[in-house]
C-alpha cells in the first residue's frame, strides 16, 4: 500500500519548513533528518527510547517497500536515523529542486509512514497537537485518511 | 487555639463521579497518593480523571510513564474515555516518558529527572505510573524509602498533588515504607465472582479528611471510572424530621386502615403471592401520588415501562402523560452483572432529578434476581442503606415482595427484610365458600395506630376495590383455609 497523499504533503509541509528554517546550503537529506530529530525528541518524550525506535524502524520498514534505495537507512537503539545521506551520495541531486530528489523522496515516505503510524495509534487530535509542540509555526490540518487501519 | 489560625486544606475534585463523595469532598491539595491495586483494576484510568479534571495550563499536571504499559497504547487506550480531552496535551496534560532512564540508571536519576521536569514545568498534579515498576529494578545508590521520602517532600513543597500508581497484593500492605509516607491509599480490586465481575474500592486511609470507610462498587464505563459510595452520597444531606403528614393509596377504605394513610417517609412493604395485586395497589399509589402533585419513580424489574404503564390504562390510571412532564418516571432495571449499589444509584440519580416524593420498587424479588450472583450476599445491607438513605430525605418508599402462599404459616416476607419497613400491609388467598378470595390486613404500621380488621378485596377494572366491612363471619382467615363462625 502506497502512503496516502495528505500524509506525504504532510511530511512535505514539515520539510519544506524545515528547509526554510535552515540554511540555503545545506543537503536535502539534512533538512529531513532535522525534520526527523524533532519528531524523534517530540515523540521520545512521551514514547520513551524505545517506543519511539520501534515506531520508527515499523516506519521505515514500511517506507522501504516504497522506496527500496531506504534498504541502506538503519535506525539504531536509540531512535536516530543514520544512512539517509548515502541515499543522497549514490544518486544524483539537484540542489536547485532538492524536493524531487531521491533521498528526499525516501524520508518524505519515512516522515509520512512515521505520522500515518502516530494517526493510526493516537488519532488525529494527538497526533497534530504532538506535532505543532515540535513545530508551532507550520500550518497542519487535517491528515486523518489512515485513521484506524492497519498500515 | 481558636480554629480561625487552622490551615485550610483545599479540596480538589476527584473526577470521578461518587467518589468526591467517597474521600470526604474531595482530594486534599498537595497529597501524596497511591494508587494500588492488582493489573487491570482501573488505576491508571482513574489517575487520568484526576488529572484531566484539574490539569490547566496554569496549573499543568505531569503524567510520568514509567515501565509497564507502553506510553502510546495507554494514550491510545485512554482517549477512548469522554473525560480525555486531546486539547489538553501538551500545555495542560503533559506526558513524560522515564523508561529509558529506569532502565540505564538508578532511583536517584529518576529523583532528578522528575525534579528537573516539576521545577521546569511547575505543575499542580503530577502522576507516577508505574510507579511499581521502578521498584522492582534492583536499586543501588538510593534506597527505596529513601526515594519516597525524597520525593514526597520534593512534590509537596512544590504544591503538587501527587499520585503513585502501583502494582501491589493486599499482603504488602504491611510493613511497606511506601504505605506509611503516602498520605492517600486508594485500593482497587477485581475479583470474579461466578460469571460476573466484582470491582470495590477502598480507601484505606486519607490524612486530614473524613472519608467513608468501607468497600464501596465501582464500575469502568466509557466515561470511566464511576464509583458509587456506600451512604449513596446523602450522608451531606439535611434529614428531613418526619411530619405527621398521610400519603393516600388512592383506595379511601385501605386509607382508613392506614389511619389516614402511609406516613409520609414510611417505608412500606406489601406482600403477597403470585396475582393478589401487589403491583395493582403500588400503581394506584403512585398514580394517587402524582394526581396531588407528588413526583413519582417505579422501579421494575420483571416488565418493560411500555408493559407497566398499559397495565396501568387498563386500570383506568394515566402514567404516560405524567412521564412526558417529568413528574414520573418508570425505570426498568436489568442490570445483570451490575451491582446493587449500581442499581440504586440509578434509582437515586431518577429520584433527585425529579424530585421524587413516591418510590415504588416492584419488586424486591426481581430486584435481586436481576443482579448478578456475587452481589447478592450485599442486597440486604445494600436495601437498608438504601431505603434509610431516601426515607431520611422525606422520600416514602413502597416495596412489594412475593411470598410463598401457605396454609400453616403466615410469613410477612420470604426475604427477611420486615425489619426494613416501618408499615406492612399482607394480601392473600382464602378460600371460602368455594371461592379463592382475597383478603389484605395491616400488619404493622411502626408510626401508630391502624386497624386490625382483615378486609375482602377484589381486583377490578378500577384497581384494587375493597368490599364491604370486615370479616366478621369467619375464623382463621389468615390460615387462608377459614371456617365459617357457625
Amino acid at each position: 500500500m502506497t502512503t496516502p497523499t495528505e500524509l506525504r504533503d504532510l511530511a512535505q509541509r514539515l520539510l519544506t519548513y524545515e528547509a526554510h528554517a535552515g540554511m540555503t546550503s545545506e543537503s536535502v537529506a539534512s533538512a529531513i533528518l532535522r525534520v526527523y530529530e524533532k519528531l524523534r525528541h517530540g515523540l521520545g518524550e512521551v514514547a520513551g527510547t524505545a517506543g519511539f525506535q520501534s515506531l520508527a524502524s515499523r516506519a521505515l520498514a514500511l517506507a522501504r517497500t516504497e522506496v527500496p534505495g531506504l534498504g541502506v537507512a538503519r535506525i539504531a537503539a536509540d531512535g536516530s536515523l543514520h544512512g539517509l545521506g548515502e541515499i543522497e551520495h549514490q544518486m544524483h541531486t539537484d540542489k536547485d529542486r532538492p524536493d524531487e530528489s531521491p533521498a528526499c523522496d525516501g524520508g518524505i515516505i519515512l516522515i509520512a509512514r512515521l505520522l500515518s503510524l502516530l494517526l493510526l495509534f493516537l488519532g488525529e487530535a494527538l497526533t497534530l497537537s504532538l506535532l505543532r509542540v515540535t513545530w508551532p509555526g507550520a500550518a497542519l490540518d487535517d491528515c486523518s485518511s489512515e485513521n484506524g487501519r492497519k498500515a | 487555639m481558636s480554629t480561625q489560625g487552622k490551615v485550610k486544606i483545599n479540596k480538589l475534585p476527584t473526577g470521578v463521579p461518587g467518589l468526591d463523595e467517597i474521600v470526604g469532598g474531595g482530594l486534599p491539595e498537595f497529597s501524596f497518593n497511591i494508587i494500588a491495586g492488582a493489573p487491570g483494576s482501573g488505576k491508571t484510568t482513574l489517575a487520568h480523571q484526576f488529572v484531566f479534571a484539574n490539569a490547566s495550563s496554569e496549573h499543568p499536571a505531569l503524567y510520568f510513564t514509567v515501565l509497564g504499559e507502553s506510553a502510546i497504547k495507554m494514550l491510545r487506550y485512554q482517549q477512548q474515555y469522554t473525560f480525555f480531552d486531546p486539547a489538553k496535551l501538551p500545555d495542560s496534560v503533559r506526558f513524560i516518558n522515564l523508561s529509558q532512564i529506569v532502565l540505564e540508571k538508578d532511583l536517584g536519576a529518576v529523583l532528578e529527572e522528575i525534579t528537573k521536569e516539576v521545577e521546569k514545568a511547575n505543575p499542580a498534579v503530577v502522576v507516577v505510573d508505574s510507579f511499581r515498576t521502578m521498584v522492582r529494578k534492583p536499586q543501588s545508590d538510593m534506597d527505596l524509602q529513601s526515594f519516597i521520602q525524597r520525593l514526597a517532600l520534593f512534590l509537596a513543597s512544590w504544591q503538587a498533588t501527587t499520585f503513585l500508581i502501583g502494582e501491589y497484593a493486599e499482603e504488602e500492605l504491611r510493613d511497606n515504607p511506601i504505605f506509611t509516607v503516602a498520605d492517600g491509599l486508594f485500593w482497587l480490586r477485581q475479583t470474579a465472582e461466578r460469571n460476573s465481575i466484582v470491582r470495590k474500592l477502598q480507601i484505606i486511609k486519607l490524612r486530614g479528611q473524613d472519608s467513608v470507610p468501607g468497600l464501596h462498587t465501582f464500575r469502568i464505563t466509557e466515561a470511566g471510572v464511576q464509583a458509587f459510595s456506600r451512604t449513596f452520597g446523602l450522608t451531606a444531606r439535611k434529614r428531613n424530621p418526619p411530619g405527621d403528614r398521610r400519603l393516600s393509596f388512592g383506595v379511601p377504605e385501605l386509607d382508613t386502615m392506614l389511619d389516614g394513610g402511609v406516613p409520609e417517609g414510611d417505608s412500606v412493604l406489601i406482600a403477597g403471592s403470585s396475582g393478589t395485586g401487589k403491583s395493582v395497589l403500588a400503581t394506584q399509589f403512585i398514580a394517587e401520588g402524582i394526581r396531588l402533585g407528588e413526583p413519582g419513580i417505579v422501579a421494575v424489574f420483571e416488565e418493560r415501562p411500555e408493559a407497566y404503564a398499559q397495565r396501568a390504562t387498563s386500570l383506568g390510571l394515566d402514567l404516560e402523560s405524567p412521564q412526558n412532564d417529568g413528574k414520573l418516571a418508570i425505570l426498568y432495571l436489568r442490570p445483570l452483572d451490575l451491582s446493587v449499589d449500581e442499581t440504586m444509584q440509578s434509582i437515586l440519580d431518577a429520584v433527585q432529578m425529579i424530585g421524587a416524593k413516591r418510590l415504588v420498587i416492584d419488586s424486591l424479588a426481581g430486584f435481586e434476581m436481576a443482579l448478578s450472583p456475587g452481589f447478592r450476599a450485599d442486597f440486604r445491607e445494600s436495601l437498608y442503606r438504601m431505603i434509610f438513605a431516601l426515607t431520611g430525605i422525606g422520600v416514602t418508599i413502597l416495596s412489594t415482595v412475593e411470598v410463598d402462599e401457605s396454609f400453616t404459616e403466615f410469613p410477612f416476607s420470604t426475604y427477611s427484610i420486615s425489619f426494613l419497613c416501618d408499615d406492612i400491609l399482607r394480601l392473600r388467598y382464602v378460600s371460602i365458600d368455594g371461592q379463592l378470595r382475597k383478603i389484605m390486613v395491616v400488619i404493622k404500621m411502626r408510626g401508630g395506630n391502624h386497624a386490625k380488621d382483615i378486609r375482602e378485596y377484589e381486583i377490578t377494572s378500577k384497581g384494587v376495590i375493597i368490599l364491604g366491612n370486615r370479616l366478621t363471619e369467619y375464623q382463621g382467615l389468615i390460615s387462608g383455609i377459614p371456617v365459617h363462625s357457625d
